[in-house]
Parts: structure tokens; C-alpha cells; sequence
């Protein structure tokens, strides 16, 4: 017997019309985060221990959070873990008040900032945790290592990480932006007003502030900015007017009359592989106009076609289940797509 | 549909998921992808419920992750929601405790009269409802999981999820009322 609250109850009978609403309004506040890359190879005979996870950082720096496809490898992180490193491969570096010269290593702890001059590269080496290596005119620190979370942060400069550490052991904090890797290679440029520009060269990195979040995939870069946290993913090899354009029509200082032309231009460059950028744009309901929403929905449309059940209208209101189906076919790889990552991370240029 | 044949189907779910909780605490990295999968919005939705927007994404993987890790000390594999949920709970339980609690609720803002304003006026409301219809709610209407997949998940009975639901549902109509989001 059917019974007034059925469609509350599940979804059966008429609708209520002010239990849809609710459905609608809430669903984009539904996660998109990914799976957690949890799994590895089993070797026979020893089990999981891992250290508990640090809890997320505080909202107020940019974080890039790093993960791998070893976590849960089943072997005993404390005996693999033999602290952090610095090494000088060219030219001097200082470490902390104390210069290191070219080819000296020592151990770095906390509170050292590490300091590259000009010409001078540095490396960065924590056993299983991954390397990264310091571009010239660098400073970063080492602000924690411990059993369950490793950070550092990088304050200006570049730095290139190729990390095979858990997900969320290792971290960069820089001032604009939390990238959450799901096992990658990537570099990191943090300029002298702390804004950043990420590219991956493995993988995927989630680049996170505030509620706001973007996907970036191996051959895509993501700019961040002042107020407004990461822009949205762009593959590096799209038109350059492409590029011009969209950082100019995401930059929130931008003039507001500027935008319609920036878009124009974004969607005129734009090719079918650019959908990753288009589907982001799309989904920044919060602060890109419906009027511009509309037009990115329309040109994505002429790529990939939405997959049924995916309308118009739902889409431009910001139905979360809508954009997750539309992601899901536009071929990037669906919210399980650690699971079909198998490839070992490339050895830096 | 008969008692037998739910029954079976039900049997049938619990020794499927027994099933993807052993593989997975065996390394199965697809059998883990399928839990979170199962019970991502659960998470997410308990943790949403009580925590600030800004956490609950992070707590949501710690809490996946802190019971990947302890899977060994988990019985009755066939409990693996419930004892999930739990973990879910206790997580926001330590947030409130940590020196963050201090953080807002609602700690973010958005363009008025956007789509975004609306669900966090919305989402402000529910979670000044009674602890026991606001996760509920929460799993209906922002998760979109429907009562039975609630019971199923958090181990609640459906009565209790449907009592809830039924209630929760009329405190926040009478909540709504004045609002962008009233019934008309």
C-alpha cells in the first residue's frame, strides 16, 4: 500500500515538490572526491601497518597532498622510513644559516629552510618516500616528518617531486592551494605573491582551496589564484590563444566587461580534448555567470555529447549527479580510475 | 515480492559484500574500489552532517582509510557499513574535539541568490535539526541515497531510518517556512 511519504521514503509515487527541490539544491555539495588509492601489490606474509593519517590541513594555505600507487604495499613503513636528506647536485646551497656546498649532503630536520642561490640545484631524498628535486632561486622547509605525515613547504620558486609515499603522507603547502596526488610526478611553481602554476607529468593531481577543486591529468597544468584558489586544468598543448585566454577569464581581477570576449575566445580555441577544461568551467556554478555556463554547456555539447539523463537545464542548475555522469563520459577516466592505473611514474627529465 | 525472495537477495548482498571485505583486506585493490564506491556517500553524508564542508572530504578519506587499515579487527565482515559508520561518527567526534572545532559550521560564503548559497542555507537548516534526522536527511537529500539503501548501509532498521526521515522531513518544512526553499 503506498503511502504519502513514499517518495521520500524512496523515490516512488508522486513526487514531492519540496523534497525535489532540497534534492537538487543539496546534490551539488555531494563529494566528487576520487577513491583514495588504497592498494597495492600484496607481498604473502606481512601485514598492513600504517601510521594514522593527519587530518586536513587548515584551509587557509594551499596544500599539495600527495599519494601513490604503493600505499597499503604491505611492508613495514617504519623500517623503510630513514628521514629526509638534502644534497647540493650543482653549484651551493644553504641549508638553514649553514651553506652546503655542491656535492655535500646532509640531514635536514625541521626549521632548516633550504635555500638554492642562482644556478644552484638541490635534491630532496626520503626512502621510500620519494625525491624532489629544487630549481635555482628556490626556498622551501621542512615542516614536519613524522610517522604519519611529512610537509613541506615551498615558499617561492620551483620544485619537481616524483613521490611513491601513501596518499596524504607527504605534502606541500603553498600559499594559494591544497593538490591532493593520487600517485604522480608533477611540478610546482610558487611565485613572490605565492601564486602557483601546477603541471603533472604523471597521474593526477586534485588541486583543492576552499571547497573548490579541479582535476588535473598528466600533459595538464592548473594556475592558482589570490581569492580564488585553482583556476581550471588545462592540457599544456592546447592553442595558446586557448591558454591566453582562459587564465585571463579566470584571473577574478580581471574587469568584469572582459569576461564575455575572454569566454569567446576559450570557446573558439577550444578542441574536444580541451572538455576537461570546458566540464570545469561548467562546473564553477558559485562564480562563472549562467549566462557564460550556458555557452561552455553548449560548446562541451558539441564534444561530448551528455549522456542520458544529463539535461540542459539540470546541468545549468548545477546538478551534481548530472556533472559527475557528464565527467564520467568524457573519457578522462571515471571516479575509479586509480584502479586502471598501472603504469610506473617516468624518471624526470 | 515475497519475504523468501528478499530475503535471499538480501543474503545474497551480505555475502557479496562479506566478500568484497575480505578481498579487499586481502590487498584487493578492486574489492576496495567497490566498497568506497558502496559507501562513499554514507561517509561522506554522517561526516557532512556534523563536521564544516571544508573537513569533510578529508575526514571521508581518513575515515576509508583508518578502516582499510583496521579490516583485520573487523568480525563479521557482513558489518562492514555499520562499523564504517561508526568510524565516521567517531572521526567527527575527534574533529570536535581538536583545536579546529573551533572553525564554523558554514565557514564559506557564496554569491547571493547562486545555487551554491541556496544548498548551504539549506544544509545550515538540516543540521539544526535533532542529531538523529540529520544525518538521515542528509544521506537522502544531498547524498540521494534512498531510505532502504540508508538502512542497508548504516545497519539502522528501516523502520527507525523511515521514522526519521518522516519526522526529520516535517521539522524542516516547518524550519523552511519564509524561506527560498518553502514549500509552495
Amino acid at each position: 500500500m503506498k503511502k504519502p511519504d513514499d517518495y521520500l521514503w524512496d523515490g516512488s509515487g508522486p513526487t514531492d515538490p519540496q523534497v525535489r527541490r532540497l534534492e537538487t539544491a543539496l546534490g551539488i555539495l555531494r563529494s566528487k572526491r576520487p577513491v583514495p588509492d588504497a592498494t597495492a601489490a600484496v607481498a604473502p606474509g606481512r601485514r598492513v601497518r600504517l601510521p594514522w593519517l593527519a587530518p586536513a590541513l587548515a584551509a587557509a594555505a594551499l596544500v599539495v597532498l600527495l599519494a601513490s600507487g604503493a600505499f597499503l604495499a604491505r611492508h613495514r613503513i617504519g623500517m623503510a622510513l630513514s628521514g629526509w636528506r638534502v644534497e647540493a647536485i650543482e653549484g651551493a646551497s644553504r641549508v638553514g644559516s649553514e651553506p652546503l656546498e655542491q656535492g655535500a649532503s646532509t640531514r635536514l630536520a625541521p626549521g632548516r629552510p633550504v635555500q638554492t642561490a642562482d644556478g644552484a640545484r638541490a635534491r630532496l631524498v626520503a626512502g621510500w618516500i620519494g625525491r624532489v628535486d629544487v630549481e635555482p632561486r628556490t626556498t622551501l622547509e621542512l615542516l614536519q616528518a613524522g610517522s604519519g605525515s611529512h610537509r613541506l613547504a615551498l615558499r617561492r620558486g620551483t620544485i619537481h617531486a616524483r613521490i611513491s609515499a601513501p596518499p596524504r603522507f607527504f605534502s606541500v603547502e603553498t600559499p594559494l592551494a591544497v593538490a591532493v596526488d593520487m600517485g604522480c610526478a608533477y611540478s610546482l611553481h610558487v611565485d613572490d605573491e605565492g601564486a602557483a602554476v601546477l603541471t603533472v607529468t604523471a597521474g593526477w593531481v586534485s588541486l583543492q582551496w576552499r571547497g573548490r577543486e579541479s582535476f588535473v591529468p598528466t600533459g595538464a597544468r592548473c594556475r592558482t589564484w589570490a581569492g580564488a584558489g585553482p583556476g581550471a586544468p588545462a592540457f599544456s598543448d592546447a592553442d595558446p590563444g586557448f591558454l591566453e585566454s582562459l587564465d585571463r577569464f579566470d584571473d577574478p581581477s580581471r574587469e568584469p566587461a572582459s569576461g564575455a570576449a575572454d569566454l569567446g575566445r576559450v570557446l573558439e580555441k577550444a578542441r574536444a580534448r580541451d572538455a576537461l577544461t570546458l566540464w570545469h568551467l561548467l562546473a564553477r556554478i558559485d562564480t562563472v555567470a549562467a549566462t557564460d555556463r550556458a555557452r561552455v554547456h553548449d560548446r562541451l555539447a558539441g564534444f561530448v555529447a551528455p549522456p542520458a539523463g544529463v539535461t540542459r537545464e539540470g546541468v545549468l542548475a548545477g546538478d551534481r549527479r548530472m556533472l559527475e555522469s557528464w565527467w564520467e563520459a568524457l573519457g578522462l577516466g571515471s571516479a575509479d580510475w586509480w584502479r586502471r592505473w598501472r603504469h610506473s611514474i617516468p624518471e624526470p627529465r | 515480492m515475497t519475504e523468501s525472495i528478499a530475503a535471499a537477495q538480501d543474503s545474497s548482498r551480505c555475502e557479496d559484500e562479506a566478500s568484497l571485505v575480505a578481498a579487499a583486506r586481502d590487498g584487493d585493490r578492486e574489492a576496495f574500489g567497490r566498497l568506497y564506491a558502496r559507501f562513499s556517500r554514507m561517509v561522506h553524508g554522517i561526516l557532512l552532517a556534523r563536521v564544516p564542508r571544508h573537513v569533510a572530504d578529508d575526514l571521508a578519506q581518513d575515515a576509508f582509510l583508518k578502516a582499510i587499515v583496521n579490516l583485520h579487527a573487523l568480525r563479521d565482515l557482513g558489518s562492514f557499513g555499520p562499523w564504517l559508520a561508526a568510524i565516521a561518527r567517531s572521526q567527527a567526534q575527534q574533529y570536535h574535539r581538536s583545536a579546529r572545532a573551533e572553525d564554523p559550521l558554514v565557514s564559506e560564503t557564496a554569491a547571493p541568490g547562486s545555487a551554491l548559497a541556496e544548498a548551504l542555507e539549506a544544509l545550515a537548516v538540516i543540521r539544526a535539526l535533532p542529531e538523529a534526522y540529520r544525518e538521515t536527511l542528509v544521506l537522502r537529500l544531498l547524498e540521494g541515497m534512498t531510505g532502504p539503501e540508508i538502512a542497508e548501509r548504516t545497519g539502522l532498521t528501516p523502520g527507525s531510518v523511515r521514522v526519521n526521515l518522516h519526522r526529520g522531513m516535517k521539522l524542516l518544512r516547518e524550519k523552511l517556512k519564509g524561506t527560498r526553499l518553502e514549500e509552495t
